[in-house]
């Protein structure tokens, strides 16, 4: 080694320095805050050990809005894979147009996550918004898209799937433009049908990014929280509370932080667990088809 | 070697560059006095009244719904941050602020400017409203209440006298229910706008919130009936009510899309509009059916932690809070200054002052507790869970009552 490059450690410090401070630290510190009954209004601490934890468990509220993280997530998910997929292979056909649609499609992901939601709010505003002036106009009469429960969930859903479809679509494109077409070619010479030249060629040869983009997403969702705060604020009644919303409102409204950081912790355990389990099941179907 | 040095110099370089431009971004930050307000008609006024009172430049204001503007408010003061000078504060989170020592006790500078800027012109109740253990806290700007909205025309129409009870509004809202005019608009919005609505239907209907001793009597069998009528009103609410709060169910009556209901008389202007409303001299209003609904006299107050001028934001306050500007303000919100109030030109001015005196006399303030706000983030969540066929009324409110039993426990109020 140079004697001058015994100095570049130095270079690590300021990522090092910097992921401490902004990733690191607060970790801990919530952690730390989650083993105390911390209300933020008496600023008084009383170390309460795993009461937090054992209180959260035991509570309804907590496990009702795991379920709905868990309907969201995967709603989400899937109907961003299937979309997503299908835009991909759509313009993997197109030849000279293709770069004009991949642009028009990938706009509502260029806009900020709060600004979509704003967006698509007065967009689903009842009588008035575009959406409902619409279905009025030709005498349909529209659900109640953020005041009912069921509709609340779907709206959620289709909202995160318009703005994040098109990043999915564009992983997915990015990954169709590597792939081999001979193999393509060689299917079709079998007589292969088209859907089994999906299934059975592009598809396996695509798992790789599949895997990558649905584990990214599913991290995502589990972590949504900027569109349901705008567009349902968890509601009607506790209709969309993800884990985020529920420890927004401990944290923020209550100000109950040790109980709020107690459930920022249970909810970073649980996502690891379920990305580790998603990433394995799908690693295993990968080689499983490799073989 | 040189190279190491080099590297370590622009390093340094960049540190010091770095905590300069911070040190000088907070300079620039405190040099003026920042004041954050719910957004809404009446405040939109008061706040620019205290831009003008001051120097161009002096004074920023941030206008932003309720519940975000408390949100903020929270997280700053207990960080115990000095972003924060001056903040917009209702009754129910006036306490809790107050309670928690994140706002300045102001008496000092009350007895200093009394004269000057004839502070004897709030009644006791008023002061009162905006005192805690004994403290002023925050200089009055207005007294609010919530009035019923009724379209005139349609009543008429339908030969419907003004709702004087709860089963008139009801018998009402159902006959002038239909696929493109809602009979009634509802806030149901958490927590603010959900809080307020309930808190009519708990007053007129069931028995209140809590006995004497802070114990939870909303889910006795008055309290499910109210909300039990609640959850029938809203067959005749606009599509999407319970995301609405005050903004949604304004343009509602403006838009002639709702035929009734409980809006803030800080609204009542709004509808008279030519600009926004469609339904100009259209609206009148009474006091609302059954009594009981909310009324609130709000004000602003420093925050403990502001490192700018206490005189000189007392002064922006005050000029705000002056005869002259609430003569001027009276038509977005009831001043709370007695010289004004008992002007009778605002009667024939403003066509909703009788309706809101009345208003003031059956209406009824948020339970005096510094907790409420956290109260009703339990309790709106479980009646909406209830109104939304979630959990039976009974159950729901069962919970809700299980939960801020727990919640007053740990804040100790029951030692």
């Amino acid at each position: 080694m140079a004697s001058w490059q015994r100095g570049l450690w130095l270079f690590f410090l300021p990522s090092f320095g910097l992921l401490a401070v902004v990733l690191l630290w607060p970790l801990g510190y919530a952690i730390f805050l989650s083993f105390f009954d911390y209300y933020l209004g008496s600023g008084e601490r009383t170390f309460v050990g795993f009461a937090n934890y054992i209180d959260l468990l035991t509570e309804a509220r907590l496990w009702n809005s795991m379920w709905t993280t868990i309907i969201i997530a995967f709603g989400s998910v899937a109907v961003e894979f299937v979309v997503g997929f299908a835009l991909a292979l759509a313009l993997y056909r197109l030849h000279s147009s293709a770069k004009i649609f991949s642009v028009l499609l990938f706009l509502p992901h260029i806009v900020t996550p709060v600004v979509a939601a704003l967006f698509l709010k007065w967009m689903l505003a009842s009588n008035w918004g575009f959406v409902d002036a619409t279905l009025l106009t030709f005498n349909i009469e529209p659900p109640d898209w953020l005041g009912s429960p069921v509709w609340a969930k779907v709206s959620v859903i289709l909202a995160d799937a318009w703005v994040f479809t098109p990043l999915v679509m564009m992983v997915l494109y990015a990954a169709l433009q590597g792939l081999d077409t001979t193999l393509i070619e060689a299917a079709q010479i079998d007589g292969a049908s088209s859907w089994n030249t999906l299934r059975h060629v592009i598809v396996p040869a695509l798992i790789p990014a599949i895997i990558f983009v649905i584990s990214i997403r599913l991290m995502d969702v589990f972590r949504f929280f900027d569109l349901i705060y705008v567009l349902t604020g968890g509601g009607p009644g506790t209709a969309t509370e993800t884990i985020t919303i529920y420890t927004y409102q401990l944290g923020f409204r209550m100000l109950e932080v040790g109980k709020a950081s107690a459930l920022g912790v249970i909810t970073l355990i649980v996502v690891a667990m379920l990305l580790l389990t998603i990433n394995r099941s799908l690693n295993k179907a990968y080689r499983g088809g490799d073989r | 070697m040189t190279n190491q040095l080099n590297i370590l110099k622009t390093m340094k370089g960049a540190t010091a560059a770095i905590m300069l431009s911070s040190v000088a971004t907070g300079a620039l930050a405190q040099d003026a006095i920042r004041v954050i307000s719910h957004r809404q008609p009446a405040l939109e006024y008061y706040t620019q009244q205290m831009v003008d009172a001051l120097p161009a430049g002096r004074v920023t204001v941030e206008l932003m719904p309720i519940d975000k503007q408390l949100e903020l408010a929270s997280i700053t003061m207990s960080a115990e941050s000095d972003a924060i000078d001056v903040l917009y504060l209702n009754d129910s989170s006036f306490r809790r602020f107050a309670s928690n020592g994140w706002l300045e006790p102001i008496d000092d500078l009350w007895e200093k400017y009394r004269d000057e800027y004839d502070l004897d012109d709030f009644p006791q109740s008023v002061i009162d409203a905006v005192s805690y253990d004994g403290k002023i806290y925050a200089m009055p700007i207005l007294t609010n209440t919530e009035l019923f909205f009724y379209r005139k025309d349609l009543l008429e129409e339908a030969g419907i006298e003004p709702p004087q009870t709860m089963e008139d509004y009801m018998a009402a809202a159902a006959q002038l229910d239909s696929a493109r005019m809602a009979g009634t608009i509802m806030s149901l919005k958490p927590v603010d706008a959900a809080l307020n609505e309930s808190h009519w239907y708990m007053n007129a209907i069931g028995d209140g919130w809590f006995d004497e001793n802070w114990k939870p009597i909303f889910n006795n069998a008055a309290g499910v009936e109210a909300i039990t009528k609640l959850k029938e009103m809203t067959e005749y609410a606009p599509r999407g009510f319970t995301a609405h709060a005050n903004d949604e169910s304004t343009i509602n009556l403006q838009q002639g899309l709702a035929a009734m209901g409980l809006q803030w008389f800080t609204r009542a202007a709004a509808m008279d509009n030519t600009e926004q409303s469609r339904v100009v001299g259209q609206i009148e209003w009474v006091a609302p059916p059954g009594g009981g609904a909310r009324t609130a006299n709000d004000g602003f107050a420093i925050s403990a932690y502001s490192s700018a001028d206490r005189d000189e934001m007392f002064k922006m306050l005050a000029e705000a809070a002056s005869k002259e500007s609430m003569r001027e303000g009276a038509q977005y919100a009831m001043p709370p200054r007695l010289s004004v109030l008992e002007n009778a030109e605002l009667a024939e001015q403003y066509r909703w002052y009788p309706a809101a005196r009345k208003a003031l006399e059956n209406g009824k303030a948020f339970p005096a507790m510094p907790d409420f706000n956290d109260v009703g983030e339990i309790v709106t969540r479980h009646i909406l869970r209830a109104v939304t066929g979630e959990a039976e009324v009974q159950e729901a409110l069962d919970q809700a009552a299980a939960e801020t039993e727990e919640l007053l426990t740990s804040r100790g109020y029951y030692n």
